[in-house]
């Protein structure tokens, strides 16, 4: 298939042309704004040999290429919402042309228009937990044991070991989500990311992300700087300020 | 900015794709298309690093960090038929001198 499609990134508040001069999206191509009345909508050009249905299915298939246009998705959101409130959009949103995208974009603005303002001068920040230092960690029997039922009898106590410490853990999980949520605007759970994912060694006990006020930015990091005290340094994991990716509606009509 | 002790990354890649693919506002858009969501993603992954070879090829690695896949799952086989010969051995050496006590 050519030709070219719009892709589209994140529906803001309105943003002069020119604060997104120089940005560049997915594929490297120039981000720029579509307005409709109070709100806008970055948008930019992609070629359909790459974001047609086939192709795109294709490319979705492909690893490699995911990851690079997840960061370059990722990228133009966090430009935006350093220059206004954003509502990211999810990733691979492509119109045939920007007519068609101005259409989509007048048909969700009552609703967007809604939201912005529950979304105004706050940042989503990530806090994941790890069971560090766990037996699940590592599994070395600690002495070699002389016999096959001492054997049995030895790992039988590692995985009831085991188990209770992740039980420990996920407790802590719940006690500290709580604790981060009372100076959190709004926090959603998160699925823990698999080991492979994440690329951590360590089983995730809690994948949270928290909608905070950047004015309680101070307060939010106090509770976490609390709730790292007295924990190995890999157990808790701050990421963000985040576009809130987390805490916009999924669906829309 | 006040302190952190607690430790700040930079997002890993997994944050980001479970970000731009579970989360976001969805507006249906002229192409359709159906996002792997983040744990169909997984789960693709775990097939994939039954290949790591291929997936080098392709430049995806970055789970190359973590231990306990980089050595690759063959590798888990090997060890797992060792240990399986050796809880046998210890059996038999356990079941004997359960007899020569009798």
């Amino acid at each position: 298939m050519s030709g070219t499609a719009t892709y589209l990134y994140a529906i803001t508040r309105p943003i002069p042309p020119k604060a997104v001069a120089g940005m560049r999206g997915v594929g490297g191509a120039e981000v720029r704004v579509i307005d409709h009345q109070e709100i806008a909508c970055l948008v930019s050009t992609v070629d359909l040999s790459d974001f047609g249905e086939q192709a795109l299915a294709a490319h979705l298939e492909d690893l490699n290429w995911l990851a690079r246009t997840a960061r370059e998705h990722d990228e133009v959101i966090r430009a935006a919402a350093r220059i206004t409130t954003t509502m990211p959009l999810r990733m691979a949103t492509v119109c045939l042309d920007d007519a068609a995208a101005q259409a989509r974009v007048e048909t969700v603005a009552e609703s967007a228009a809604a939201v912005l303002p529950e979304l105004d001068d706050r940042d989503e920040w990530g806090v994941k937990m790890f069971a560090v230092g766990s037996s699940a960690d590592a599994e070395q029997p600690p002495e070699e044991p002389a016999t096959g039922t001492a054997y049995l009898l030895q790992r039988r106590r590692q995985l009831e070991r085991r188990d209770t410490e992740l039980e420990t853990a996920a407790g802590a999980a719940d006690a500290a989500f709580a604790r981060l949520a009372e100076v959190a605007v709004a926090s959603r759970h998160h699925r823990p990311q698999d080991q492979r994912l994440s690329g951590v060694p360590h089983p995730m006990v809690l994948n949270a992300a928290f909608l905070v006020d950047r004015d309680a930015e101070g307060t939010f990091r106090a509770v976490v700087a609390e709730l790292a005290a007295g924990r190995p340094p890999q157990a808790l994991v701050l990421t963000g300020p985040w576009p809130p990716y987390s805490f916009v509606p999924g669906e829309q009509p | 900015m006040t302190g952190v002790p607690a430790r700040q990354d930079p997002s890993t890649l997994a944050d980001v794709l479970e970000r731009v693919l579970d989360k976001g506002l969805v507006i249906a858009g002229d192409i359709r298309v159906n996002l792997l969501d983040i744990e169909l993603l997984t789960i693709k992954i775990r097939l994939l690093v039954a290949s790591v070879d291929k997936a080098r090829e392709m430049g995806i690695d970055w789970w190359e960090h973590d231990p306990t896949l980089s050595v690759g799952e063959r590798d888990m086989v090997q060890e797992n038929k060792a240990l399986r010969s050796r809880i046998a051995e210890l059996e038999a050496a356990s079941h004997r001198s359960a007899q020569e006590q009798t």
